[in-house]
Formats: structure tokens, sequence, C-alpha cells
């Protein structure tokens, strides 16, 4: 049945890398966006005029819509592990587990809380507690993210343990949460999300601006937003990127190798790692290693240049409003981002290959053991879904995104709406006319 | 001073419990959607009744996989893997039943009519076949094979009675959060008791599920290593009363029955 283990193990690994990457491109966008959220938030109640208050709502109505399409993939993800994995939970689930474990509750379970605070408690807390729900949403998903992180880190990088009867025990916590692989990569997606949120909001922007819709001062406004918050990103991401590589070339030689493509050092590396694990195939698969890192460093280059000169741009009030090529290449550069995102997350992953947890446990031995129908069954399942959900979330994004601030659910006021359903009757009035938002 | 293994038990049941009791009263309410409300805008009204708290709720769960994970490794990994052909149809459902509850709202206008019937089905839907999935795992857990999935006739009666008692803890979830038609329906199956009593009574029993399947686990014996557990622990018990009392604030702040739509 050698023939049923490597389908199960083919398997299993396309459905994570479908789950775990298309969880991933909804993440990218919500901790980006939810922090231009927060910040515009916090200058609309520290007595900003009506325009901040629009800004938040619609942008605000953006990034829920993706939270909420992202988290149901996030649901799946957590429980990827115990399905596909359990060997994973098995062996190294004395560290794995318990960064999972302090994930779940102390950052998404009060991101969860506050998030459904946030969107429902509109009109109904005061200005003030309202603002600290979308700051500790922000907060708790950076929390988030990092403990994540800490676990990934830990698979690439193993620290902090020892191993007793082949499995392993937590023997130094600290190490474990100050993980080089864990804290650069921390930073590096952070940078990135922001990098994500500012393209995504130049590129809104600059459809209404180059349709001359009506909104032009709210949306002049906001691509500003974005190209000034997409250009520091951009940088802190390079330098992050670059701190990582330098770290790789250390901590994973192998890896490294294959993307510098230097045969000679993996002949070295596959004798070396033979002599000290056993026969076996030690070198990762260069297409998905190298072209992973080759497709981030090209979509980051065009990046670089079109923030570096987006910064110099949007300090000139004609550019912003009249430079229609400008526009169309900010809104042909929505995918950038979101290409160098999976890139550079296939090139860390794959590149880590045969490995699960690096020289602990092989990729092979951490599959659970489950018949070839069973895995086909649930990635057909979950692949349908996803793939739904994704689609989805793009067109609901570009449809929201085109209608513009003046169609925005969130933050109406209920009590306007309790008689008059506008769903039920002709299209939907200006938000704007209803009560103003106690900002 | 009980042992750290005891207290990880204890953790990993409180969240269970907590799950069972609150995200059960949205999913029933959820199954019995259609029944409340007739109308594309009755319906939207059943929805507001637990909107505010649809994430707060759901959250006990992968809170639950969490503790689980963390203090029982193995044993969630032999679980999760052992009962694969009811855990991703649980999953699935509790997509399809989010998505349909995120996105219902987001089309609006006379084109969107359609587009609410397809999110209101995937609603109703995913809520039925979390109901009935929950029933079958805990088939397999309670008949002392948890590493095997329930077949034959008492996995079919489990499931069925464990649905039933998710969609009486909706309606009896319903009648206390509701006004208008979709009050009066939830009322008329929930009988003539005192608001809220209905629910009280099933929210005990939800509250017993969870429990009877701890007992059933293999948990004694199956915990993470001390060195584990004794950072883990401490630290989840730490916050645990700072996450109850948040979600006690939340639900204090939409305590009052709903009259009108929410953003949902």
């Amino acid at each position: 049945m050698e023939s049923d283990a490597s389908e199960v193990l083919d398997l299993a690994r396309l459905q994570f890398a479908l789950t775990a990457g298309g969880h991933f491109l909804f993440v990218a966008l919500t901790l980006g966006l939810v922090t231009v959220v927060a910040c515009l938030q916090t200058k609309a109640t520290f007595g900003g005029g009506e325009l901040d208050a629009r800004l938040v709502r619609f942008w605000g109505q953006l990034y829920v819509v993706n939270y909420a399409v992202g988290i149901v993939t996030g649901i799946v993800m957590e429980f990827q592990f115990g399905l596909s994995w359990s060997g994973l939970t098995h062996h190294a689930g004395n560290v794995l587990g318990a960064t999972l474990a302090v994930e779940t509750i102390v950052a998404f379970f009060v991101e969860s809380t506050f998030l459904g605070l946030w969107i429902f408690g509109w009109n109904r807390m005061g200005r003030w507690a309202h603002l600290a729900a979308i700051w500790i949403v922000t907060l708790t998903a950076y929390a988030s993210a990092y403990w994540i992180l800490v676990s990934n880190g830990f698979l690439n990088n193993p620290v902090g343990h020892r191993v007793e009867d082949g499995r392993v025990v937590l023997a130094d916590p600290a190490a474990v949460l100050t993980n080089p692989s864990a804290l650069l990569a921390f930073g590096h997606v952070l940078a990135g999300a922001l990098l994500t949120a500012g393209f995504f909001m130049a590129a809104v922007s600059a459809y209404h601006l180059f349709r001359r819709t009506p909104e032009w001062v709210f949306f002049g406004r906001s691509l500003r937003v974005g190209v000034f918050l997409a250009f520091p990103a951009a940088v802190v991401t390079a330098v992050l990127g670059g701190l990582q590589m330098a770290s790789i070339a250390v901590l994973q030689p192998v890896k490294s190798a294959v993307f510098r493509h230097d045969t000679a050092e993996l002949a070295r590396l596959q004798a070396e790692l033979t002599a000290r694990f056993g026969p076996g195939d030690y070198i990762p698969s260069e297409a998905w290693t190298r072209g992973g890192a080759l497709v981030m460093l090209i979509a980051f280059a065009l990046m670089l240049y079109l923030t570096l000169a987006g910064f110099v741009l949007a300090f000139f009030r004609n550019a912003v409003f009249r430079f229609r090529v400008w526009h169309v290449a900010l809104i042909a550069a929505v995918p950038l981002p979101y290409l160098a995102m999976i890139g550079g997350w296939v090139f860390r992953e794959a590149g880590r290959q045969p490995w699960v947890v690096y020289g602990l446990l092989r990729t092979e031995d951490a599959v659970s053991d489950l018949s070839p129908a069973a895995m086909r069954f649930s990635l057909v399942v979950f692949t349908t879904l996803f793939a739904a959900l994704v689609v989805l979330n793009a067109w609901l994004l570009g449809r929201h995104a085109r209608r513009g601030p003046g169609d925005v659910a969130l933050g109406r006021d209920e009590r306007a709406d309790a008689d008059t359903d506008p769903r039920d009757g002709p299209p939907v009035g200006p938000a704007d006319a209803l009560p103003a938002p106690r900002y | 001073m009980p042992s750290v293994e005891t207290l990880a038990v204890a953790l990993l049941g409180f969240y269970a419990t907590g799950y069972f009791v609150l995200a059960g009263a949205d999913i029933g309410t959820g199954m019995v959607a259609p029944y409340l409300g007739r109308t594309d805008r009755e319906r939207r009204l059943v929805i507001a009744s637990f909107a505010p708290f649809l994430l707060g709720n759901e959250v006990w769960l992968v809170a639950t996989a969490g503790v689980f994970v963390g203090c029982f490794p193995v044993l969630e990994g032999e679980l999760l893997t052992g009962q694969f052909a009811v855990v991703v149809p649980l999953l699935a459902g509790w997509v399809v039943r989010d998505a349909g509850l995120w996105l219902r709202g987001r089309v609006t206008g006379r084109a969107g009519r359609g587009w609410r019937a397809g999110c209101d089905g995937a609603v109703v839907c995913g809520s039925w076949t979390v109901a009935l999935a929950w029933g079958w795992l805990l088939a397999g857990v309670l008949g002392g094979t948890p590493g095997r999935v329930a077949t034959g006739a008492v996995a079919v009666v489990t499931s069925v009675a464990v649905a039933a008692l998710f969609a009486a803890h909706g309606l009896g979830f319903a009648a206390a959060r509701l006004t208008g038609p979709p009050y009066e329906r939830a009322r008329r199956l929930v009988g003539r008791t005192r608001a809220g009593g209905s629910f009280a009574l099933t929210a005990v029993l939800m509250a017993a599920v969870p429990v009877a399947a701890g007992t059933a686990l293999p948990l004694a014996g199956a915990a993470a290593d001390g060195a584990t557990l004794g950072l883990l622990v401490p630290a989840l018990l730490v916050v645990t009363p700072l996450l109850v009392a948040v979600q006690a604030g939340t639900w204090w702040v939409f305590r009052h029955r709903v009259t009108g739509p929410s953003y949902l």
C-alpha cells in the first residue's frame, strides 16, 4: 500500500497549501486594513469632521466584508492540524499545541468578541468605548499573527525544546517566543499586510478618481493615505526580508542554496544530511522554492518603483486628481502584494521540505493515517468552498468599492431604518442623509 | 490543590460548555429561521436576534479546539483523524452557515432578493449540518469509539436527538430575544413558560452534552507534558475570567429584545 500512503501525503499537502494559502490572502488585507481603520477612527474621534467619519465607515465596511470571509477560512485551518497532520500533534504537540492554544484564547477570542462589539455597537456605545474596541481588535489581530508565526517559526527553526522518547518537550519557553525565525517573519508579514492595504486603498481611490465620480475629495484623501502608507511599508518589508535571507543562510542552508541555485553546495549538503539522518532526498523542490522566491522578488521590485514614484506624485494635488496613467497603474497593481505574499510564503514553506519540523520530523511521518478516498473527499469539499469564498469576496469587495461611500451599511443608525427597510423598497438612498454618526 | 491535569480538563470542559450553550443558541435559531421568519424582512430580524453575539459565540469552539490541542495534543489528533468523516461536514456546514450570515445583507435592493434567499438557504442548511454532525460525533464519543465514526441506528437516533435539542434551544433563545410575528411563532412552539424559562432548561441540557462527552473521552493520562501544562494552564486560568467578563459585557450591551434589523 506504498502508493496509497504517498497519494494521501500529496493530497494532504495540496489541501493544506490551498487552505493556508487561501486563508493568507484574506489575512494580508485584514491585518493592514484594520490598522488603517483604527487610525482613521482615532482621527475622527479626536474632533475630526464629517469626512473622517465617512472614511471610517467606508473602509471599515470593506474591512468587515474581507474579515468575515477570512474568518471562516481560518476556522478550517485550525482543524487541519488534527485532521490531516495528527503526526505533527503527536510528535510536536507539546510546543505547537501550546502556541496554537494561546493564539486562540489570548488573541483570537478577544479579537472576535470586540469586533462584534465594534460592528454592532456603532450607535449604541460611547464614541471612546467604540474607538477602544477597534484598537483592541487591531492589537489582538497583531498578537494573533505573532502567535501563529511563533508556531510556524518553530516548524522552520525548532528551538527551546528537547526530544524525549521521540517526542518534543518544551525546555526553554523564552527561546520559543523569541525565535528569530518567528520575530523576523512577524515584522515582515505585518509590514507586508500594511503594504497590501496601502495598495488596496490606492487602487479603489484611483478607480473613483479615474472615473471622475462625485466623491473626489473623499478619494483624493484616501489615495494619499494609501500611497503614503505603502512606501514606508514597502521599505520595512524589504529590510526585514533581507534580514530573513541572511538568517536563512545560517538556519536553513538547504533552502538558501536552492534559492541561489548553488549545485555544488547542494551536493555537499545532501551528503552531509544523508550522513546525519540516513538515506533520503533532502533537497526541496527547486521549482517551488526558487519559483516562489522569484515571484516575490519581481512583484516586490515592481511595487517598490511604483510606491517610490507614488510617494513623490502624491504631494502634487494635480497628479492626485488628474494623472490618469498613474490611476490606471494603481488599479492594475492590486494583485502585486498578493503575488508577493503568496510567493514568499511558498518559498518559506516549500523550501523547508522534506521536513515539517526542520531536522526533527519529516512531512511524510506527520500525515494522518487516512484513506486516499477520505483525503480526496475533504480536498474537494474544502477547495470548492474556498474557491467560492475567494470569488465571492473579490466580487463583493469590488461591488462595495465601486459603489463608494454613499451606500455603506456599516455604522448606519439602525433606529433610523427600523420602520422603513430600504431592502424592500427602491434602491438605498445615500447613508449621509441619515443622522450623522456620533463623532 | 487540584493537579494541573485536572485543571486542564476543567478548562476544556468550560470552553466546550460555553460553545454548546452560547453558539448552540444561534445555530438553533438558524435551524428554525424559515419557520420564524416568513418574509425577507422577518428573517433579517431573526438573524438580528443573535448577530452581535455570533462572533463571540463561535469563538468558544475555536478556544475549545485550542485548549484541546494545547493540553491534549495527541488525543486531539487521534479524535479528529478518527472522526474525519464527521468533522469535515461539520466544518463545511460551519463555513457555509457563516458565509450565508455575513454575506446576506451585503447585496441590497431588488436585485439582491435572489442573493438573500440563497444566503438564507445556506444559513439553514449549514445550521442543520452542524447540529447533525455534532450529534453524529457525540454518538461516536459516547459510544466509546472516539477513534471510529459511529454507524447504525444509534448514530441516526443520537444525531436527530442532538439536532432537536439545538433547535429547541434556538427557539427558546428566539422567544427571549425577538418581537413581532417571529416572536409570536417562537412563543407558540415554546409554550407558555415564563420568558427565558425554556431557554434556561435547554441551556442546562446543552451544557450536559459536552460534560457527558468529556467523561467518555480518555482524557486522564492523555495530557501534554508537564513543562507545557505548567505554563499553559495558569496562563489560560488568568485570562479566562477576563474573557468571560468581556463577553458578559457584550450580552449586557445588546440585552434588549430586537425590534429592527442590524448590520447582517
